[in-house]
């Protein structure tokens, strides 16, 4: 009997991962058609629509842009935990932490010069974040606890903390009854670099080029990316992996808390529930993606920055917003897809050297 | 506190529970068989949505209930496709699942929220027993997925336990190769769990809709799919536990709407992050126990598995 079975390549397919993203887009825009056509809706006008909102001028740059921060900071996040072979699920609940953290800094520091106050938020920021993946990365590093699940769980955590705060103790009295916190302090905001891009996006830049350049170039990424292919070989070259794990989970937790605080700074006026709008969990898909690595971290986030932009536009048109969250959908899955082939390729085989119940016969 | 609202709570936690158990159940069967599927939450959101819109097209709730299971049945599928067929990376095509399932009710329930419902699951008379003081109104009056959501529980960990189809099952969870060198497909027996535990959170999905909140909006599941996630990990796996967890957790979501009518001056926001700060305690129980004996986690969880890399 021939079956289809799939075998790993012996070389990934040259460009595979860009290769993959593309044909993920183009399976997410053939069905993406099928459905608008379903609605009644000309596909050609929404896509155009799509395109020239997300990146059609200036203005739509830097707002794509500054969707493309969190996202890039979440999936260099989720990527700095993944060359090591963990899962940071919980990018999620860290951004939150982070924005907790600078938000709380705006509170107590709103008289302090602009340049200080940002600063300082960013640096609590960046601590939020990090204190958010101590007890994950203690019990994964101490235990072998599963930091999927410890991860996973402390996102609804902090979303609740976010709620508690923003219904009690840090509700704008002026805000006739509704939970909203108070608006930050004008100096608290950061400064825009054209458009409404902000500052933020240099940070994510910076932090994405030291970040690749630690983990591609220097010994301690080296060792990383050794105890992420093979945890026997990191024991026997010497290489501590509980402290390992432990200093990149928590990293990886303060740059998620960074994107928080960026984005709590740059874009939201308050603290808010939706603060983190998804940016953890699309943070993971961005990294899985870039295969990992925290150079291609990047693309994959001004894309789908772009993706989530545009579809956001067309709402405007009278097009759910559920058709650009199926879109999304169906981006990741093509792109998983494609991905699995780009390093696999399908034989029809009748394969009597690989199966065993019919080796038997 | 009056008997009334004490009963009402009582109810609310059954009602609540067996709505986790049965989600939570479906979600160890897949972990059982070594797929870690984190779509939970997209699926429940297509099971209540097929359930409403069938409820309101065919007016009967036993087909409502089923076109509900079928569907999350075949969301599930789609997860088994990419992780099992292809060996995808299983976080990842679970977190996709979660944003697929809710972009797709949201879409196709768009013209029936706010509709009344066109079929409801009506509580179960058991005669003089739902007479019975306490125990009448708190366990007797139930809609029947309850039941069923019992019933489900008994015969999973029967099968599980006692049957060489459980055997299969969990030794796909446990060592892959070796289930495949015993002549068992693997595959097979990953898909089919993965797409039972479909149907079981398509079946939570429609209690939902069918029953505890008649309805159809965005965003009905709230949440409460991450809490079935969690319960499995509580339950360490085993359908008895997770079920004394899913009633514990369900004490939590119907205590929830209740503190203020209880005069309770404690924020319900805290109270509902209960669930899951109990989950990661008895987690890292677990984990300090296990040092000892050995982790009630299926060896395999989140292992692709492709027989010529063995």
């Amino acid at each position: 009997m021939k079956r289809p079975r799939l075998s790993l390549r012996e070389q990934p397919l040259p460009g595979g991962q860009p290769l993959a993203f593309g044909i993920g887009l183009a399976i997410a825009l053939f069905v993406g058609t099928l459905l608008l056509l379903g609605a009644g809706h000309d596909p050609l006008r929404i896509y155009s629509r799509m395109f020239e909102a997300s990146l059609g001028d200036p203005d739509a740059w830097a707002i794509t842009l500054n969707r493309a921060v969190p996202l890039g900071l979440a999936g260099l996040a989720v990527a700095i935990a993944g060359s090591m072979g963990l899962w940071n699920i919980g990018a999620e609940g860290q951004i939150m932490a982070g924005a907790i953290a600078a938000a709380w800094v705006a509170r107590i520091g709103g008289d302090w010069p602009g340049f200080v106050l940002i600063t300082m938020m960013l640096v609590a920021a960046v601590g939020g974040g990090g204190v958010l993946a101590i007890g994950p990365a203690v019990a994964r590093a101490k235990l072998g606890v599963n930091e999927i699940i410890t991860t996973l769980m402390l996102n609804e955590v902090a979303i609740r903390l976010v709620q508690w705060l923003i219904h009690g103790p840090w509700k704008d009295p002026d805000s006739f009854n509704f939970p909203l916190a108070p608006m930050l302090p004008d100096q608290a905001r950061l400064p825009t670099l054209f458009s409404r891009a902000h500052f933020g996006l240099l940070i994510a830049v910076a932090v994405v080029i030291i970040a690749s350049v630690a983990v591609r170039y220097t010994g301690w990424g080296y060792e990383l990316r050794i105890a992420g292919s093979s945890e026997s070989t990191a024991r026997y070259s010497g290489i501590s992996l509980p402290k390992k794990v432990l200093t990149v989970l928590v990293l990886s937790g303060a740059v998620a808390g960074l994107a928080g605080g960026v984005e709590l700074a740059g874009t939201a006026d308050r603290l808010t529930e939706t603060i983190s709008n998804g940016f953890g969990f699309a943070g993971i898909i961005v990294a899985a993606l870039a295969l990992m690595r925290p150079s291609g971290v990047a693309a994959v986030a001004l894309l789908f920055g772009a993706v989530q932009i545009g579809g956001q536009s067309i709402q405007t048109l009278g097009v759910s917003s559920s058709v650009s969250t199926i879109l999304q959908a169906f981006v990741l899955f093509g792109a998983i897809g494609a991905g699995v082939f780009s390093r696999y390729h399908i034989s029809l085989d009748s394969g009597p050297s690989s199966a065993p119940e019919e080796a038997k016969s | 506190m009056n008997e009334a609202s004490l009963i009402g709570l009582l109810f609310a936690t059954v009602s609540f529970g067996a709505l986790l158990y049965l989600a939570a159940l479906g979600e160890l069967l897949a972990e059982k068989a070594g797929v870690l599927n984190l779509g939970v939450e997209g699926m429940m959101a297509i099971g209540a949505v097929t359930a409403f819109i069938a409820g309101v097209e065919f007016q009967n709730p036993w087909v409502a209930l089923i076109i509900a299971m079928l569907s999350g049945a075949l969301l599930a599928s789609v997860h088994g496709f990419f992780t099992v067929g292809l060996g995808a990376e299983q976080v990842v095509s679970g977190l996709s699942l979660t944003i697929l399932g809710l972009g797709l009710a949201a879409y196709i329930g768009k013209d029936y929220v706010g509709l009344p419902p066109g079929a409801e699951l009506v509580p179960v008379e058991w005669g003089s027993l739902s007479d019975l003081p306490w125990v009448g109104p708190i366990l007797f009056s139930q809609a029947p997925i309850v039941y069923l959501a019992l019933l489900l529980g008994v015969a999973a960990s029967l099968v599980l336990s006692s049957t060489r189809l459980g055997l299969a099952l969990r030794a796909a969870g446990e060592s892959a190769s070796s289930t495949d060198s015993a002549g068992h497909s693997v595959l097979g027996l990953r898909l089919s769990a993965v797409a039972a535990g479909g149907a079981l959170a398509g079946a939570s999905g429609a209690y939902l809709t069918l029953s505890i909140t008649p309805q159809w909006a965005e965003g009905v599941t709230a949440g409460r799919g991450w809490i079935a996630v969690a319960l499995v990990i509580f339950g360490a796996w085993r359908p008895g536990r997770v079920a004394w967890g899913a009633l514990l957790f369900g004490g939590t979501l119907a205590l929830k709407t209740r503190l203020q009518t209880f005069g309770v001056d404690f924020s319900p926001i805290i109270l509902s992050m209960l669930p899951y700060v109990l989950t990661l305690l008895i987690l890292l129980m677990i984990s300090i126990r296990s040092r000892k004996r050995p982790s009630p986690s299926p060896a395999a969880l989140g292992l692709a598995y492709r027989r010529e890399e063995r």
